[in-house]
Parts: structure tokens; sequence; C-alpha cells
């Protein structure tokens, strides 16, 4: 009998099935078109640094990218997008296109290049995900990566540097954000009641901004702002990841301490960038050669 | 400031043009034909360089220099002309979708078939850029542009692809347009809009230019729609003109659409 297909992914975490774009919307894809993976997480191997990933892996081919990955899904008769009409297949892709161009720049900047969220959560995240001695070098390497794409596509001259174009990656990704929720509206899924191809893309891109617990977001708090995108995200966990579904379900109440979490939240972000100032001054004056408490004074 | 006074399209000259920044420029005189505006097009080798952003074509207005559809768009609305405000929320999300749809796919894959096909490249994309300049330059910059698209290919994920799989990208993006086309006179119905202006932009340029070889144009012409869809326009906008702006704009075009 047919072997079930094997595909490669980053692990989860944050009530996620993966913290990676790409792999999120194929495993959200195959959710969708009930099609059977047999998942496996690169985390703590030697692939970590070797593999494109995701990758599916059936009967000795070997498939890379989303894009191509749903063909071939498509191809094993496990589609999603059976029932959509030809307008509907023709807005699918320029939906993609609109999502790869507007926001796609803004959430690797927000990932791996705001020092902030970078030091703080992306890089100790896969740092402890990697086996060592690649734990070194694997952030480092996609955070570069990030960058060099961003600058290449957005920043055309005089834009050629990061603070400038950053603005501008910013403001394009909440325009993007906005048209979304323009077009999901009130419904579940983009296309009717059943979701497609085109939630599975939304949904790998939109669900790492809402979960993780990003130091300076100001992308998921915009995010946020937009219910029914972060419903239709919900929904989709609930419906088809039920293992983290679970543990979410345990703290549905911290929904409606949310508000006051965040003021709390910023609160001691403020009270801890004080301390450090503090910190900061006492080591200036500690170091400082009118004040040695341990040396004998010049006699 | 009332847009009396004419706008200046400025794109690189008819010899040293190339396939993208052709049917850029095309797509800007396209809008600003719609909007009812009188357009002059002139064309300087550095017109690149003259551009705020680097980018052809650029649009000049009194004192004020726009480059890139995307902010002409916005400056001319500013201006108080529109062609998009007869569309609600959910078409406007679809238009500004299929517009990048258009570049992420068409563009794209012109720029990829102009620099990094090596046989394009050698014979008529370098050539062709570096027709004004004298030795050593013109190799320099057309060698440094090749450079500079490859990378940019490489970080977006071209680079891995052949030509043939950059033809059936274009045929998918053909076929999406053409189905959300229709039967259809405009994508939006009964008003052109600046996605009309950048559909017809681009494909005509492909339909009308010369290439080493003539699958990008057999990929086109297989829409019949599309077809249709860029006669009405050529026939509506750029008749008074007729042959002379056309023929002028490329200079090893082959003429008309047939």
């Amino acid at each position: 009998m047919a072997e079930p297909m094997e595909l490669l992914c980053w692990g989860g975490d944050w009530d996620l099935p993966s913290v990676h774009t790409d792999s999120l919307i194929v495993l959200a894809y195959a959710k969708f078109s009930g099609a059977k993976l047999a998942v496996k997480s690169i985390d703590w191997t030697w692939r970590t640094i070797t593999a494109s990933v995701p990758q599916l892996h059936y009967e000795a081919s070997t498939v890379t990218e989303p894009t191509q990955i749903l063909n071939f899904l498509r191809k094993q008769r496990f589609n999603a997008d059976y029932e959509l009409t030809a307008k509907q297949g023709a807005d699918t892709m320029a939906y993609i296109a609109l999502l790869e161009e507007k926001l796609r720049p803004a959430l690797l900047h927000t990932f791996w290049v705001d020092a902030d969220n970078y030091a703080n959560l992306t890089r100790p995240w896969f740092t402890s995900h990697s086996p060592f001695p690649l734990n070194f070098f694997v952030p480092g390497r996609q955070a570069s990566l990030a960058l060099s794409r961003i600058l290449l596509t957005k920043a055309e001259s005089p834009l050629l540097n990061i603070t400038e174009v950053e603005g501008k990656i910013y403001s394009e990704a909440k325009e993007c954000l906005n048209l979304l929720s323009h077009r999901l509206g009130n419904f579940h899924f983009f296309f009717g009641d059943t979701p497609t191809s085109l939630d599975a893309f939304v949904f790998g891109h939109i669900a790492p901004l809402i979960k993780a617990p990003l130091p300076s977001g100001q992308l998921q708090k915009h995010l946020n702002q937009l219910d029914n995108l972060c419903q239709f995200c919900n929904t989709i966990l609930k419906n088809y990841f039920n293992a983290s579904a679970e543990k979410r379900t345990d703290c549905s109440p911290t929904a409606i301490h949310d508000p006051v979490d965040a003021n709390l939240q910023k609160l001691t972000q403020l009270v801890n960038k004080e301390s450090n100032l503090i910190e900061k001054m006492d080591d200036n004056l500690r170091s400082s050669p009118q004040h040695r408490p341990n040396s004998t004074p010049p006699s | 400031m009332s847009l009396a006074a004419e706008a200046f399209v400025s794109q690189i000259a008819e010899d040293q043009i190339l396939l993208s920044d052709s049917a850029s420029s095309l797509a800007v005189q396209t809008f600003l034909r719609m909007c009812g505006l009188p357009v002059q097009v002139s064309c300087c080798a550095n017109a690149e360089y003259m551009s705020p952003s680097g980018k052809v074509p650029f649009i000049h207005v009194g004192n004020q220099v726009v480059s890139e559809l995307g902010p002409i768009v916005q400056f001319i609305k500013a201006k108080g002309h529109s062609l998009s405000d007869g569309l609600d929320d959910v078409q406007r999300a679809e238009m500004k979708a299929y517009m990048e749809l258009v570049n992420n796919m068409l563009l794209t894959a012109e720029l990829y078939i102009q620099w990094c096909d090596d046989y394009t490249a050698t014979e008529i994309s370098r050539p062709r850029y570096s027709s004004p300049y004298s030795w050593p330059l013109n190799h320099i910059l057309a060698y440094q542009k090749q450079w500079e698209v490859r990378r940019k290919m490489n970080a977006i994920g071209w680079s891995g692809k052949n030509l043939e799989q950059v033809y059936e990208d274009v045929s998918q993006c053909c076929q999406a347009l053409s189905q959300r086309l229709g039967t259809q006179p405009y994508f939006f119905n009964k008003q052109p809009t600046e996605l009309d202006a950048l559909v017809f932009g681009h494909l005509f340029t492909i339909l009308t230019t010369q290439l080493t070889n003539d699958e990008l144009a057999e990929k086109v012409k297989s829409y019949t729609n599309l077809l249709s869809f860029c006669h009405r326009i050529e026939q509506t906008y750029f008749k008074e003109h007729d042959r002379e702006s056309q023929s002028g704009s490329s200079r090893h075009s082959k003429g008309s659409l047939p």
C-alpha cells in the first residue's frame, strides 16, 4: 500500500502546530483537504540548516515551497478548492500575490529584523530548537536572508536604509490586513463555509503574528483590532488543530482580562526599562574614576 | 493646482528601453489618458537616474516629480481625478490584489526573461541597455544591472526556476486575469480603473515586442478575451495618436496588434 506522505517542518509553540509561516500553510491545507500527513519536525536535527522547509516526501519524490506542495497535493486528489468557481480561483491567486508582496516583508521584519523581537523571542526560540553547534548559525542565517529579501525588494534608492523602509513596509502591511478584513467580512472563511487554499495562506501568515508573544509588535496590535481576522484564526485552530484547542479552552477566560493584561504588560515593560536604565547609571557611577570602593585611596 | 499643465511622462529612449520598463511606462500613459489628462512623453537616456525612486516612468507636473504607478495614482487622486471612486471596499481590495498579482507575476517574469535568461540577455537586453554609452561604461552598466536583477530574483526565490516554469507562471497569471475579466468590457464592469491600465500596459507590450522567441506572446494570445480587451483599449484611448506614439515607443516592435 502507499506510504503516507511525510512532511518536514519546524516545530510548534505558542498554541500553533508550527511557528513557521510556510509550514503552517501546508499543515492547514492538509487538514482542510483531508490529506493524511506524517509530520516530522526538524527541530534538534541537522536538517535545520540543510533542509529547505517545508518539504514533502512521497515515494522518492521531494517537493518544496508551499505553492508547489499544494499543487502536488491537488494532483494526489486532495483538493480543497474543488468547489471554487473560475473567478474565485483567479481571486485566490490575486490575494496570495497581495499577501506575498505586502504582508510578508513586514512579517519578516517583525520577527527577524526588529532588534527587540529578534533578541528576545525569535533568536532564543530558534537557538533552543537547533542542535549544537548549529544553534550559533541557524538564527543568524535566517535573519540575514530576511533582511536581504526586504532590502532587495522594497528598498529602492533613495530608501537604502532599513529604517526608512520600515515605515513603508509597515504601512503597506496594515493596509493589506485592512483589505483582508474587508474581504472576509462576517464570513467564517474567504469563500463561503468551507476553507480553501486562500484560507490556508492567510492563516499561515497571520497566525504567528497573533499568537507569538512579541515584545514590540505594532503590527500585532493593529491585527488584534481586526476582530474578524482573529476570529478566523481561532476558528481554524479550534476546528482543525484540536490538540492546541484543548489547551486554549482552559485559558479562554483570559479573553476578558486581555485589555487589563495589556496595560499591565506595558507597565511592566516600562518599569523594566526604568530599572535597566538605573542599573546602567549605577554601573557607570561605580566604574567612574571618582568612586573606587575597593581600591585603597592614594596616599 | 489644476492639472491643466501637461504631464510629461519621462521614460528611457526608444532604442534603449526594455520590455519591463516599456510596459510600466505604457501603463502610466494609459492611466493618464483614461483620466482624460493631456500627456506628453519625453524620452531620455538617463531617465532612470532622474527619477526620485530610481524607477521609470515618472511624471513631471509643474514642479513636482512622481514616479511609479502606485504613487502616481495617489498623486492624481489628490488632484481630484480618480478612476476607482465608484468601487466599494471589497472591490477595492480585489483591485489591489489583482494589481499585485500582475506586478508579482508578469513584471517579475518579464525581468527574469530579460536578464536571467542568458540568450535574451546577451542578444537583446545588454546591447539595448548600454546603447547610449561608450566603452567601457556600457559593459559595466549592463553587467551591473544584470547582477542587480539576478540578486533580486535570488531573494524572492525565482532563481531556481527555469524558463519553462516562468512561461507556465505567466500562463497561469493570464488565465486568472482572463477568468476575472470574463465577458465584461473592463475588469470592474463599465468603468476602466488603474487595474485595466496596468494590465493593458503589460499585455500590449508583451504582444508587440519582439524577443528571441515568440513563446511569451503566444501564451497571452491564447486568451481571446484578453486580446479583445487590449484591442478595445487601444482603439478607445490611443486611436488619435495611432501609429505615431505606438511605433515610437518600441522601435523593435512588430507594429500594432495582429
